[in-house]
């Protein structure tokens, strides 16, 4: 079986290496040197190869990540050191390294192509298909894979309102978070009879573990630009920018490159492909303010005040940047446009659900075996995306809850895991689509504690302009540490409810709006839990500290001494072979006993 | 433009905000952040109303709304008066020490809350941010975010654009902004200035850079005497006197 096929007629191998920031943090850049460095004058690969560095192909966990083509083969966790096995055994005879091949982790399977594991197979790339496949700085490898066609259409076959109407009939919604109608938003702005027009681009993604627009503006810029070039014919634009955080240093890197080859090969700049159309993109660098990814806050940024929003009762398709009509859409929003351009809108609107078409981005992390950047079509459920293409629990814990939409979502527990995800059921859910991160949580995770965290960093990410938002969030956060503490009131669920509800209703911006949902979603789906701190001060997980007390069941410790001998604090004893016991006094509650009992003997009292 | 405010039908001006034509009608809006002379801001959210637009009801700041087609507005429904008690609750909380605080505080019965900081006043209505701009010296504004926001002056130092004019501590709502005056001196924003007195009654009664400010931004030069308010207005009436006597 390990005899490959190589096709003699094939003139050329490519070796793509992901050099995605989780596979560059896993030294993927010292692969990709190490590749170079052995095919150099090597004359006993018969093929002429070559090797790409690419952007993130979404399975870190696996990463880094090499690719042969046109084989097709998929090489995991490979380290320099594997580079001469993989030339020597695969390049010149043709023959599959297997213990770098994807193992399947519960039928022990091996893989010859990452397209062949459940991780791919149910994925659909429409904003990512060409991340992974290209190199980024190049405009050429863009152009192969149909790059800038949409944009020749645009500007030759069809007129700015046609354009309009074909994003409208897409049905695409902003993935930005509020799942706008993106086509309604540039009618709007179109409509406004006061030029100039801008158009703006919101990379400035704060949520903790979500880099789904870092890794489209990383891996593949250019289909930024072009959507971007796209509306600025449809609505008349002069003007876009960019505005990117500042921490995202290879995206900055890749998109300053490629708005330089973008207006060296005429795709900016004045007459563009010989049309009237003239446009400019500026890169704008992010100041790192969670905050300034609400499009108010952000076109403050961008014009040099403080990120802080401003009511949004004119929208700024109306009144935006420098008070001129503006379109401002999200990353992973402009990575659709051109292939609904080129495509037809009819093609798109077939993928996903009644009310949110297409693809959606999110980077599934947490408690799950294939942490990694998923792409799925609208529609798809959360069991799917969890246990098909996430491979399920971690070291076979069960499943506590999901929490979607970046620290101002919701938690969403076992039995809605049946839910299609859409913008309009998780909104339903509690909690809501937000740009994609989506966290998934064991049985080891306290809800309240989890409640507690998010609006910790909302306390400290919010901009602090409007008192429900500030001072509200204040009082939530002191609340649930109180709770966790120990020090709950029975009361205190009723202030946490009415707090909330006053910040959701009467915060200025978006932000302060969804503040509550980590701690309505949590007290609307795990109350019990949030009772047994506050009545019996117990924490069930055995998260918070004051609450836990961790024992050992003797009828299922078998005695193997894995705990005694990893308990920091030595408060375990016990003969092998026989049941163990935790000293309540000596333990620190660090609750590495119960994370790393095989036989799940270690209980919560 | 009808717009209907608790029932009252009435003409509104296009794009005034639904504070301003409520004003006008008579109809009492609760505020803590708004001026007049600098036109909402959209920070305290005490205003907030409810708007019905055709069958779609939201709640929105009053101060900021702008009145573009018809809507029915209501000011004190029971939800509105929950948020308007929570949010007082909130400041409450923030800055106990404020007496305006407390009394609002019992005016809406607030929930019991444990404060922050016993000793604060300022309840973060920017009112001396936007009087400083307005003056046009732009010496304070509110710094850091989130919990933490505060009113200061650039890295809590001395600025040089703070004339010490002092209007922040003038329109603030709760005195938190500390003036001390003693000696022909005045201390304000971890500044302190010279004073100008009366030559008339001989009451200190403005920073120098305040004198030098004015001539600047009016673009004239200052004749007679340097009076203090009180004086300057005697004299106008007594040379008003002299002059129709005269006539």
């Amino acid at each position: 079986m390990n005899q490959l096929e190589v096709k003699p007629n094939h003139e050329t191998r490519m070796i793509l290496v992901c050099c995605g920031t989780g596979c560059l943090a896993n030294g993927s850049a010292a692969v990709y040197e190490a590749l170079c460095d052995a095919l150099q004058g090597n004359d006993k690969i018969q093929v002429e190869t070559f090797a790409k560095a690419t952007g993130c192909n979404g399975l870190c966990e696996k990463g880094p990540l090499v690719k042969i083509l046109p084989d097709d083969i998929t090489y995991c966790k490979v380290k320099a050191e594997d580079v001469p096995e993989i030339v020597e055994k695969t390049l010149q005879q043709g023959e599959l390294v297997q213990r770098l091949l994807y193992r399947d982790p519960a039928t022990k399977k091996y893989y010859k192509s990452h397209h062949e594991t459940d991780f791919y197979k149910k994925q659909k790339k429409v904003a990512l298909r060409n991340i992974g496949e290209i190199d980024p700085t190049s405009v050429q490898d863009y152009l192969d894979r149909g790059g800038y066609q949409a944009l020749e259409k645009a500007l030759k076959e069809m007129s700015p309102a046609e354009v309009i109407e074909e994003v409208l009939k897409s049905g695409l919604r902003g993935r930005g978070g509020g799942g706008f109608p993106t086509g309604l938003k540039w009618k709007a702005c179109a409509a406004v009879d006061n030029p100039p027009r801008y158009v703006i681009c919101n990379g400035d993604e704060g949520d903790p573990g979500a880099f789904m627009d870092r890794s489209i503006l990383e891996g593949d810029p250019h289909t930024v630009l072009e959507g971007m070039i796209i509306c600025a014919y449809a609505i008349g634009a002069s003007n876009g920018f960019i505005y990117v955080r500042d921490e995202y240093d290879l995206a900055v890197k890749n998109l300053t490159k490629a708005i330089e080859n973008a207006r060296e090969c005429g795709y900016l700049g004045k007459n563009i492909l010989g049309s009237d159309l003239s446009f400019d993109i500026e890169l704008v660098r992010g100041g790192g303010a969670f905050v300034c990814g609400e499009e108010t806050a952000l076109i403050n940024s961008i014009q040099g005040n403080v990120g802080e929003p401003w009511d949004k009762y004119v929208f700024p398709t109306e009144r935006g940047l420098w008070g001129q009509p503006t379109v401002i859409n999200n990353v992973e929003t402009w990575a659709n446009i051109p292939v609904i351009i080129k495509d037809g809108a009819a093609n798109f609107a077939s993928i996903g659900t009644e009310g949110s078409k297409g693809t959606k981005v999110f980077s599934l992390v947490g408690k799950v075996v294939n942490t990694g950047l998923v792409e799925v079509p609208m529609g798809t459920t959360l069991r799917e995306i969890i246990y098909d293409i996430g491979g399920g629990i971690q070291n076979g814990r069960q499943f506590k809850a999901v929490q979607t939409g970046g620290p101002s979502g919701g938690c969403i527990p076992e039995n809605l895991l049946d839910l299609p995800v859409d913008f309009d059921t998780l909104t339903e859910a509690g909690s809501m689509m937000g740009s994609g991160g989506m966290i998934v949580m064991d049985d080891r995770t306290c809800m309240v504690e989890v409640a507690r965290y998010y609006v910790n960093f909302l306390a400290e990410e919010s901009c602090g302009k409007c008192v429900p938002c500030r001072e509200g969030i204040s009082l939530l956060l002191e609340t649930l540490t109180r709770i966790c503490e120990g020090k709950g009131k029975p009361e205190d669920l009723d202030l946490l409810e009415s707090m909330s509800s006053t910040i959701q209703q009467a915060a200025l911006c978006a932000l302060g709006r969804t503040a509550p949902n980590p701690v309505l979603s949590t007290l609307k789906y795990f109350r019990d839990e949030y009772l047994e701190h506050i009545n019996n001060h117990r924490c069930p997980a055995g998260i918070c500290k004051e609450l836990t007390e961790f024992y050992i069941d003797a009828e299922l410790c078998t005695g193997c001494g894995r705990c005694r001998r990893n308990c920091p604090a030595d408060a375990i004893s016990g003969e092998k072979k026989k049941a163990h016991t935790i000293d309540p006094a000596k333990c620190i509650k660090c609750g590495d006993c119960i994370n790393n009992c095989k036989f799940q003997a270690v209980k919560v009292k | 433009m009808k717009v209907t405010i608790d029932g009252k039908n009435i003409e509104a001006k296009l794009g005034e905000t639904i504070l301003e034509a409520a004003k006008r009608v008579g109809v009492e809006i609760p505020t803590l952040c708004y001026s007049e002379a600098f036109g909402g801001q959209g920070v305290c959210r005490m205003c907030m109303v409810e708007v019905k637009e055709g069958e779609r009801k939201r709640l929105v700041a009053s101060c900021t709304y702008p009145i573009t087609r018809e809507i029915e507005v209501q000011t004190n429904t029971p939800e509105l008066q929950e948020i308007r008690r929570n949010i007082i609750t909130l400041l409450y909380r923030r800055a106990p020490n404020s007496d305006y605080m407390k009394k609002l505080y019992q005016e809406y019965e607030g929930i019991s809350v444990e404060p922050v900081d016993p000793a604060e006043k300022c309840i973060m209505c920017r009112l001396c941010v936007k009087a400083c701009e307005k003056v046009g010296a732009y010496a304070i504004s509110a710094i850091m975010r989130g919990t933490e926001k505060r009113i200061a002056t650039p890295f809590d130092e001395a600025s040089p654009n703070c004339i010490g004019c002092s209007a922040c501590a003038d329109i603030c709502p709760t005195g938190a902004i500390i003036v001390k005056k003693e000696n022909g001196k005045q201390e304000i924003w971890h500044k302190t200035f010279e004073m100008s007195r009366c030559e008339n009654c001989g009451k200190y009664f403005s920073t120098l850079p305040v004198n030098e400010h004015v001539k600047e931004q009016l673009d004239i030069e200052m004749s007679g005497e340097n009076l203090c308010p009180n004086c300057r207005r005697k004299k106008l009436a007594s040379d008003i006197a002299e002059v129709s006597v005269n006539r």
